[in-house]
């Protein structure tokens, strides 16, 4: 059997792969292989991106479309939980609320924009509402499914040690629930992102969606490259914060 | 033993867990009825009945919807047999998932809708773009599932395998990816929200035809009663698209341990 | 003077899809305050089953009396240390211990001082900040008890305390029980498998049937507790007792694999 290869070796081998996309991007661009509107080099594009820095508009679109990614999320998280939660206790919360999980988890949330967008207008709000949709189901049924895994014996040590009925569902349930739902809401980030992003491209109103439609139709292509890298890179910086923040808040998970 | 189940008995309990929608439908209707609701912003579930009718009738829907239906499930065939092969691949060898899993990690954070002003650029308005976009989408769910099902297959059975004779190549169909089967069809679920998501925004953004646009068309148009009748049309097609696969898996999981528990 | 608790006529029947499993079938205890019972008995004879339906976590014909008052649901009187420990992992040792005097909305001094008092009585100064995720087994017991101890209950109900943890821990946790119960003197109903641990700990024994669950046999155990645990161990007047439960469970088993056989 071969030696399995070393970490480094691993880590090596990763960077390798990714430099060597670049300068095959690179080295693509410059021979033109394809016209340069469908493939700008690798050295073009870095150039734009730099360029939309320097003059801020990339960081104005940045900032848009997180605001509105994360205010989605964060009433999706809400909501979700709570409904979770409620149906886990409650057996009509569930009846009530489980077919329309069951028929909206499915269906492509997108194509509710323009309803969004005929109630909300075309700025923020109809997109944060939009990316709130697409996200609370996924946390509705991972609360649920957290909700319902608590082990009793946690509810029967809490009632002995004087806990009510009513106080249950905050303090035990809730807190039991935290690590999964935790790892549900990172699930539902890129969601959250991608909602955001394609409903920017879709009905305009500001934010990095409708810079990278606008740029795609003046046939700016660097631009469009340079805001699809950085939509890359920020969906890795934001995984991984999300990821440093579980382990500093849920210390105490296993 | 499971106890009987009446034909009955099942659609008494369909009936029981459709209710709600059922409740909030009729709601929706007698609040339009009242006149609580702007006939602009909310149509009654009556006109989108009949915009229903109409599109179905008139063919509008069902030629649409094909082409949806087409480019979703080219980019999915596609994805689907592009992500097995790889996640075989990257589980069976170290090289070469050292080499391949930061670019298929990397596309973890990269938003595929995002590549779809992009794929307008190479490939124009049609759909060439949609399937590209659908096909990078589910490849990833396909990859990660595929493999993670190859690399849980325990060891005494690839040893057993072994011991009876099983050569290499037959080692993969016969044995891993039988394993990995569960697993593939986890990825399928995923990836099968994923190919109607890109389809459809696809066709909102970069496209003349399909249902998506239909959508986009007629909110442009103001016909509100058309575009929630699309809509409805979108949401039934993708739920039952998803029982319909759910079922497929059921079948094909028969052999499975938790099949045993009725599921 | 009513006894301490009074089980009567109690009988458990779980409603599963194939019918209906029977685990409990008419039990009767009486257990006087200041008693330390356990219960054996073969696996699945329902004794956990009992224990907690006098917890008050488990519904069930007959009654269940505690100071001559019917049991309707948990109650702070009425402690439970779990084989599993049970201990809420989101909070540190202190947070779990102060739980119940939190809920009894106790003055801060007086909260602090019962907790220091308590995590001196497990020994485990030091301790206070660390999640339960950092503890080994025998730490995550001894807070299980310490929890249950803050809130005084005149009862404590302990099932299988000792199960989860290997074999030297056992023994150490065992003559702390023991101890603890000595200061203490609050009665303890205990179920265990371990027909050693007891004959070691309690002044009763009671022997449960096979399933559907039934107390069948009782055995008084008279022990001088102020002797070492090795002279104990190695007393006659133990291992006749011991014996003799051992038999009386080993009996009970037989009649229940042979039940079982087709």
């Amino acid at each position: 059997m071969a030696k399995a290869p070393s970490l480094i070796s691993l880590r090596l081998r990763s960077i390798a792969s990714i430099l060597l996309l670049i300068a095959i991007w690179e080295i693509a661009g410059r021979a033109k292989l394809a016209p340069p509107i469908l493939l700008p080099p690798f050295s073009v594009v870095a150039a734009q991106l730099w360029q939309s820095a320097a003059d801020a508009s990339l960081f104005v679109d940045l900032a848009i479309s997180l605001m509105r990614a994360f205010a989605g999320l964060a009433l999706a998280g809400v909501i979700g939980i709570l409904l979770g939660m409620s149906m886990a206790h409650s057996r009509a919360a569930n009846w009530l609320v489980d077919p329309i999980v069951a028929l909206a988890f499915p269906s492509p949330k997108i194509a509710f924009l323009p309803v969004f967008v005929l109630w909300f207008g075309i700025e923020s709000t109809s997109k944060i509402l939009l990316v709130a949709f697409a996200c609370v189901f996924p946390v509705i049924i991972g609360t649920y499914s957290a909700a319902r895994a608590v082990s009793r014996i946690y509810f029967w040590s809490a009632a002995s040690l004087g806990t009510g009925e009513r106080r249950m569902l905050w303090k035990i349930t809730l807190p039991a629930c935290l690590p999964r739902v935790f790892a549900t809401l990172r699930i539902a980030l890129p969601v959250a992102l991608i909602t955001t992003f394609t409903a920017e491209m879709v009905a305009g109103g500001g934010g990095m969606g409708a810079t990278l439609v606008y740029s795609q139709r003046f046939f700016e292509s660097p631009t469009v490259f340079a805001y699809i890298l950085v939509m890359l890179g920020i969906g890795l910086v934001l995984d991984a914060a999300m990821t440093a923040l579980q382990r500093r808040w849920l210390i105490w998970a296993e | 033993m499971r106890p009987e189940r009446t034909i009955a008995g099942a659609a008494g309990d369909a009936a029981w867990r459709v209710a709600p929608l059922v409740m909030l439908v009729a709601l929706w209707q007698a609040a339009s009825a009242a006149g609580l609701l702007n006939p602009a912003f909310a149509p009654s579930p009556r006109a989108i009945a009949l915009a229903l009718l109409d599109l179905l009738t008139g063919g509008e829907i069902g030629r649409n919807l094909l082409i949806t239906l087409f480019r979703s499930f080219t980019g999915l065939a596609l994805g689907a047999v592009a992500g097995i092969w790889l996640g075989l691949m990257m589980a069976r060898s170290r090289v070469f998932n050292a080499y391949v899993a930061p670019i298929v990690g990397g596309t973890y954070s990269l938003p595929k809708s995002a590549l779809i002003p992009l794929f307008a650029l190479w490939f124009g308005i049609g759909s060439t773009t949609a399937i590209c976009a659908v096909f990078l989408a589910c490849l990833l769910p396909m990859v990660v599932n595929t493999a993670h099902g190859v690399t849980t297959t325990p060891r005494v059975l690839t040893w057993s395998a072994h011991a009876l004779g099983t050569r290499e190549r037959k080692m993969l169909t016969r044995i891993y990816l039988r394993h990995a089967l569960p697993d593939i069809f986890t990825g399928l679920r995923i990836a099968l929200g994923f190919s109607f998501v890109l389809a459809i925004s696809s066709e909102m953004i970069a496209s003349t035809s399909g249902i998506g646009k239909l959508v986009f068309m007629y909110g442009e148009n103001g016909t509100y009663d058309y575009m929630f009748a699309a809509i409805v049309c979108i949401v039934i097609v993708a739920f039952l698209a998803d029982r319909a696969l759910l079922a497929i898996r059921r079948q094909a999981l028969r052999w499975h341990e938790s099949a045993a528990e009725g599921s | 003077m009513p006894p301490k608790i009074e089980i009567r006529g109690v009988s458990k029947t779980y409603v599963t899809g194939r019918g209906g499993v029977q685990a409990l079938r008419g039990t009767n205890l009486k257990l006087d305050a200041g008693e330390f019972v356990s219960i054996v008995g073969p696996s699945g004879c329902g004794k956990s089953t009992l224990l907690y339906i006098v917890g008050g976590f488990l519904e069930a014909d007959g009654d269940v009396l505690v100071e001559g008052r019917r049991v309707s649901g948990p109650g702070t009187e009425r402690g439970v240390v779990f084989q599993e420990y049970a201990l809420f992992p989101w909070l540190t040792v202190r947070g779990n211990i102060v739980y119940g005097l939190d809920e009894k909305a106790m003055a801060g001094a007086e909260r602090d001082a019962i907790v220091a008092r308590l995590i001196a009585l497990i020994g485990l100064e030091g301790f206070e900040d660390r999640f339960p995720r950092e503890l080994s087994g025998g730490m995550k017991q001894r807070v299980a008890i310490a929890r249950t101890l803050a809130c005084d209950p005149s009862i404590l109900l302990l099932d299988e305390p000792l199960g989860a943890l290997d074999a030297q821990t056992r023994e150490i946790m065992q003559d702390e029980l023991l101890r603890i119960w000595v200061d203490t003197r609050k009665t303890v109903l205990m179920v265990t498998h371990d027909v050693n641990e007891a004959v070691y700990l309690s002044n009763r024994i009671c022997v449960m049937s096979a399933r559907p669950g039934q107390i069948v046999e009782e055995f008084t155990v008279n022990l001088d507790r102020n002797k070492t645990r090795e002279e104990i161990f190695l007393s006659d007047a133990f291992n006749k007792v011991r014996n003799e439960v051992w038999l009386s469970v080993r009996r009970q088993a037989l009649a229940a694999a042979k039940a079982d056989a087709p």
